[in-house]
């Protein structure tokens, strides 16, 4: 029935109100429009075939029409009540679907991460700043006065390997087979467990102005130095180092790169430019949630290095290769990749 | 309130009314989110209440629980580990299990964990768009240091802070969604993401529809109305009351109370309104149904001339000028 036809059928019939008859008209394709929205909520966009999309498409412009025009004419609360919800629903379906996981994270992949690496020199600066002032600062006053190394290095971690220590200990730790129990093995899953939480802690406390995740950051870099000064002075310097690197090189890397996406953060909201806070933090949101995400990928190759690699190569040269040539990996993926025309 | 009983006065007063006055406006609304979607019709979401988010977190977090928990549980049954590496290994795949997995499910069911499905609310763009990958990584990765580094803290106290400054912090940090219009915790601002509540409301019938009869279409009208109504009827009350009347008739009258409060209501608009017929007990209910198809023309016919009225006052808003 045209509307036009429905209005002239409608003048005869005395009483009926015009929103009652407007409601009537339109209630079929509304209950229509709500059975799609339901399958797709449940069961996602390709549940339906493609004539259904269509009709979705045309039945949520209906509605949003009614809508309106229920809001201007009718005072009947359950229609208003009804039609807002159903219209707020079938909004999210056909404006804000489903994003495809695998399409963003190939995308990311290739092209966010390497892109968002090299937009944010300043923050990368900041964040590998940061770990190594402390690992410089916590090997001279390590160097300075060996008490330091107690108050430096978390009590757990030591497992014995203080100033006081002997040489053999010390080189026993660096070169062992057995990596499960012994001191170093400790070290190593302290370092996977710890790693991850302190990259996650260093990333959200970003939005604290950056400096939580600078002082965490650096507070690590003083640990890292302070156990590096033990080994030197026993004269064990390139074998630690080596040791150190072979996944060091992509563990520590992925936390100054957290860092680095907490420093974006606390940047958004230190100076967030002409166009607002919550529009800078968003933008910056984006980016860093970019960096952490490289910094995942880091430390999960990392924790499979230093599960498996790092117990097999007990040859420091190796060691210093592997642990290198990852980084240089690293480095290439985020200087070169992504670097084409946008598709 | 309190405060506002303090003040008393003439600007206590005015300040009360005035906050009825606001409240009676927004009430049926409570807080909303705004969103205008291509078509330039504003639709809004409700901001889901915290009882129902914090319901939804418990259930997430006996989800997770579970994850990490079934592995161990399975593993101590072979005896393959000891007491303390089952520990250790369970504290490991929790904190491996949690992000994951919020991150995975809100990913999947489109800004809705297991739990928050249960509990009905979800998660949108404030814009209105879609929740792209990274604004869920965010708000989850942000729930770790708002939500569960204090809490472990708190109980393994591992970080050199002392426990008192971590309270403030948890409670200072807990609280900001308490503090904002949209309810939002600090990941969820940072993502530009809100919870909402996704109800799925059914049609309810029209009650000013003619034809509650058996068979569909026009031969089967109902009998001619039983009251009249004069204009001098209708000009009394506005939206709101006829909204209220709504409700009361929807309620149906199956208790003596409710019959009760039928019979009372009509009483009340009779004498109201100035009708001067008598209406018998038994047709209160008729009366009203009667009463609010024939306010709901009048008024809507009254609004479409441009003189929309909000409620009772309409008139003397009118004379006021």
């Amino acid at each position: 029935m045209t509307l036009a036809s429905a209005s002239a059928a409608a003048d005869h019939r005395a009483g009926e109100i015009r929103s009652a008859r407007f409601r009537a008209e339109r209630e079929a394709g509304w209950k229509r429009l709500d059975e799609l929205v339901r399958r797709v909520e449940s069961r996602g966009a390709r549940a339906l075939s493609y004539d259904e999309a269509l009709e979705l498409t045309g039945l949520y412009r209906h509605a949003m029409n009614g809508l309106s025009a229920a809001r201007a004419i009718s005072m009947d609360r359950a229609l208003l009540v009804y039609l807002e919800a159903l219209c707020a629903r079938a909004a999210s379906v056909v404006y804000a679907p489903q994003a495809g996981v695998r399409g963003s994270l190939a995308r990311a992949i290739a092209r966010d991460i390497p892109r968002a690496m090299r937009a944010n020199a300043a923050a990368l600066a900041v964040g590998f700043a940061a770990l190594w002032i402390g690992a410089l600062l916590g090997y001279w006053l390590t160097g300075q006065d060996s008490a330091w190394y107690d108050s430096l290095v978390p009590g757990g971690l030591a497992g014995g390997r203080g100033p006081g220590a002997s040489v053999e200990t010390l080189r026993a730790s660096l070169f062992q087979e057995d990596g499960e129990h012994g001191p170093l093995g400790l070290f190593a899953s302290y370092l996977f467990q710890h790693n991850t939480q302190i990259a996650i802690l260093v990333f959200a406390l970003g939005i604290f102005a950056a400096l939580p995740t600078i002082a965490l950051t650096f507070a690590n870099g003083l640990t890292i130095g302070a156990f590096f000064q033990v080994f030197v002075a026993a004269g064990l310097g390139r074998e630690a180092f080596g040791w150190l690197s072979i996944h060091g090189v992509t563990e520590l890397s992925a936390i100054c790169i957290a860092a680095a996406g907490g420093t974006r953060l606390g940047l958004a909201v230190l100076s967030p430019g002409p166009r607002g806070r919550a529009a800078s933090l968003r933008e910056g949101g984006e980016q860093a949630v970019m960096l952490i995400a490289a910094a995942a990928l880091m430390l999960i190759v990392a924790a499979l290095v230093e599960g498996f690699a790092r117990q097999l190569v007990q040859n420091t040269g190796v060691r210093l290769a592997v642990g290198w040539g990852l980084g240089a990996c690293w480095l290439a993926w985020f200087t070169l990749a992504g670097r084409g025309e946008e598709r | 309130m309190s405060a506002q009983a303090a003040q008393g006065g003439l600007v206590g007063r005015m300040r009360a009314r005035r906050a009825r006055k606001a409240a009676r406006v927004v009430e049926p609304q409570g807080r909303r989110i705004e969103v205008t979607p291509p078509e330039g019709v504003p639709i809004s979401y409700a901001v889901a209440g915290m009882g129902a988010r914090f319901g939804a977190q418990l259930l997430d977090l006996i989800v997770s629980l579970l994850i990490a928990g079934a592995p161990v549980l399975l593993l101590s049954a072979t005896d393959a580990l000891a007491a303390e590496g089952l520990i250790t290994l369970f504290l490991l795949l929790m904190f491996f299990a949690r992000s994951p997995y919020y991150i995975v499910s809100e990913l999947i069911w489109n800004g809705a964990t297991l739990g928050k499905k249960a509990v009905g609310i979800r998660v949108i763009g404030t814009d209105g768009r879609r929740i792209e990958p990274w604004r869920i990584v965010v708000r989850n990765l942000m729930k770790e240091v708002e939500v569960f580094l204090p809490v472990t803290a708190l109980f393994g106290a591992t970080l050199l802070v002392p426990s008192w400054a971590m309270w403030v912090w948890m409670l200072g940090v807990l609280s900001v969604p308490f503090w904002n219009r949209r309810r939002q915790r600090l990941g969820d601002m940072l993502a530009g993401v809100a919870v909402v509540e996704a109800p799925r409301p059914a049609l309810l019938p029209d009650l000013a529809a003619t034809a509650p009869a058996p068979a569909s279409g026009a031969v089967a009208r109902e009998a001619a109305p039983l009251f009249a109504f004069a204009p001098h009827h209708l000009d009394v009350y506005g939206r709101y009351e006829l909204q209220r009347l709504e409700d009361i008739l929807r309620r149906g009258a199956p208790t003596k109370a409710e019959q009760n409060a039928v019979a009372k209501v009509a009483t009340t608009i009779i004498a109201k309104i100035g009708y001067t017929e008598k209406v018998a007990p038994a047709l209160h209910r008729k009366f009203l149904e009667e009463f609010y198809r024939a306010q709901r023309g009048y008024l809507e016919h009254r609004n479409l001339f441009g003189d929309a009225r909000e409620d009772k006052t309409h008139g003397a808003a009118k004379r006021q000028g």
